[in-house]
Order: structure tokens, then C-alpha cells, then sequence
């Protein structure tokens, strides 16, 4: 009697486990389109934006995701009526100066295990992400440096200090 | 006597406070972050929301229907878009990229927000953001005239 309660017992403590790791992505893929500010016109501040689809084997959706970037941890936006999820970053641009980022993606669990770190001081390295999204900023282009009219004028006063020099030389040698 | 009385009435307006404190409320601000608005060049619109209630504020639907499918193009990020709670005394952000079609004054007008204010809230709340009101909007020729390089025209 004893012995077939304990069956049971060990029987459903081995069925738990497959419970609780269905509220985890499991292989993750990310298809991801990206967006960073190319032209001082068009913006004053740098924004990255990141508008991707995820689909886990397990077929989760509707996920709560947070996104880490330069140490900052941002809440991942879910677009209404479609599984895209966006993740927005703007900052001064002289704070974000061309070259590669890297977003890390965590769920709720990964978020906690995060935070928990981050309070106590801990690296935050050892956390795995669930993805990481990589975007490449190639700059701000504020204009041209110099102004076309400047060269111009510049090439002229070249051509003209040549010919000068050539005439000098000329009259010299006669 | 009367100070009695205006004690206890007092006290209900400290009751009131403090069951504030309990619920979020949410300001949102929209701007638009271009030095020129140009027809054809990038148009970058910012959505901040900050939370400055005392709990969290679940379910924030962020919904702008002020730029008209005629009038502006979506290059990337969405214009309805949610969050699952936003916590007490944080902040967060949404851009979208747009593009206008066409050139001259148009009235930029608030996004809609609507939250639950606390956890076992059954009824939604709405309120607007910030509008970031008329802007003009260059035509593309005018632009380059005044700012392209002349290099070849």
C-alpha cells in the first residue's frame, strides 16, 4: 500500500517538470527588421528601433519580454493585432556613436533572475538571454563637411595660384 | 465643536490621498523629433508614458489614429501597441518611423491611452497625449534648393 502511494508520488513529481518549462521559449527564432536614425533631419536624438517576430518550439506567444541594452532594461511593446514585438531606444547622438549594439532578450523568469542580480551587485553576464538581436548604426550624417560652394572656391584659388606661379616662372626664364 | 468637524472632513480628504497613492496614473507625451519635416524623408514621432501613481498600471493600449494612411506611409514600428503593466514611478518609450506623402501644414493631433489602474480593476481608463499641434511639412525641392550639396544641380 505504502509502496504503490509512493509510485504515484514519484510518478507525478516526474511529470512536473514538463509543466513548468512550457512558460519557457523553447529554440527561439527571431526574425528581425531594424531602424536606426540615419539623417540629423529627420531626428534630434538617435532612435533604434527593432520590430521583430518570435517563434518558439513550443508554440508560446504572448510573451512578456524585456530587452537589455548598455545596461538599460526596457519592456519589449506588443503591437495590437499581430505578433510583432518592437523594441524602441532613442538617445542623444553623441551618445550613440556608429557601430554594432546588441539587444538581449529576456522572458519573465530571465528578467527576475536580471534584476535580482543587478541588486545584489552581481554580473549580469552569466544570465543567458533568451536572443540577441544585433543592429548596426552607421552613423548620423549631419550634412557635408564642407560646403560645396567652399571647394569650389578653393579649387579656383588653386587654379589660379598655379597659373600665377607658372607665368612667374616664365617671365623669369626670359 | 466646528473643529471637530472640520478635523473629521479633513481626515476623509487624507483618506482620499492615500487611496490615490494605491492607483497608477499615467501622462503621455507625443512628439515629433525631426529638425525639418521633409515629403519623402523620415518623419520620427516619440511616445513617452510615465507612470507617477503608486501601483502599476496593467493593460496600457497605446492607439495613434492621427496619421491618415493617405497622408503618411508606416516605414517601421507600429501605431497601436500595448503593455502588459507599466510599474509605479517608471517610465517607457515607443517610436515609429513615418513618411510623408505630401507636402504643407498638418495638425498633429494626441494618441489615446488606455490603462487599468490597478490590478483588480475591471473598467479601463482613457486619456490623450501631449499633441504636438501644426507642423509644416517641406516639399522635397524646396529642401534640396535650400540644403542639397549643388554638386551636380
Amino acid at each position: 500500500m505504502e509502496s504503490t502511494g509512493m509510485i504515484v508520488i514519484f510518478c507525478s513529481l516526474l511529470i512536473v517538470p514538463f509543466f513548468v518549462t512550457a512558460d519557457t521559449c523553447l529554440g527561439p527564432e527571431v526574425k528581425a527588421e531594424t531602424y536606426t536614425t540615419t539623417e540629423a533631419v529627420s531626428s534630434r536624438d538617435t532612435v533604434f528601433i527593432v520590430q521583430f517576430q518570435l517563434t518558439c518550439k513550443n508554440k508560446l506567444d504572448n510573451l512578456n519580454l524585456y530587452a537589455e541594452i548598455k545596461g538599460k532594461t526596457i519592456p519589449v511593446t506588443k503591437s495590437v493585432g499581430s505578433n510583432v514585438y518592437q523594441i524602441s531606444y532613442s538617445d542623444e547622438p553623441k551618445k550613440l556613436p556608429s557601430g554594432q549594439y546588441d539587444f538581449r532578450l529576456y522572458d519573465d523568469e530571465g528578467y527576475a533572475s536580471l534584476r535580482k542580480a543587478q541588486r545584489s551587485g552581481e554580473s549580469t553576464d552569466n544570465i543567458k538571454p533568451l536572443y540577441t538581436v544585433s543592429v548596426n548604426h552607421p552613423g548620423v550624417w549631419k550634412g557635408p563637411a564642407l560646403q560645396s560652394e567652399f571647394v569650389a572656391a578653393l579649387v579656383a584659388i588653386l587654379v589660379w595660384y598655379s597659373a600665377y606661379i607658372a607665368k612667374t616662372k616664365l617671365q623669369t626664364t626670359n | 465643536m466646528k473643529l471637530i468637524i472640520a478635523a473629521i472632513l479633513l481626515s476623509f480628504a487624507c483618506y482620499n490621498q492615500a487611496e490615490e497613492e494605491n492607483v497608477a496614473r499615467l501622462l503621455a507625451s507625443k512628439n515629433i523629433l525631426n529638425q525639418y519635416l521633409v515629403e519623402g524623408k523620415d518623419l520620427t514621432v516619440e511616445y513617452k508614458i510615465y507612470n507617477i501613481g503608486g501601483s502599476s498600471a496593467f493593460d496600457v493600449n497605446l492607439k495613434d489614429s492621427g496619421f491618415p494612411e493617405t497622408d503618411f506611409e508606416v516605414l517601421r514600428g507600429s501605431l497601436n501597441v500595448r503593455w502588459e503593466r507599466i510599474a509605479p514611478g517608471t517610465n517607457v518609450s515607443h517610436n515609429v518611423i513615418l513618411r510623408p506623402l505630401s507636402y504643407g501644414y498638418f495638425n498633429f493631433t494626441s494618441g489615446e491611452v488606455t490603462y487599468k489602474p490597478s490590478e483588480e480593476a475591471t473598467e479601463s481608463v482613457s486619456g490623450y497625449t501631449s499633441a504636438p499641434g501644426e507642423g509644416g511639412i517641406v516639399n522635397s525641392k524646396d529642401f534640396d534648393r535650400r540644403f542639397s550639396p549643388h554638386v551636380v544641380s
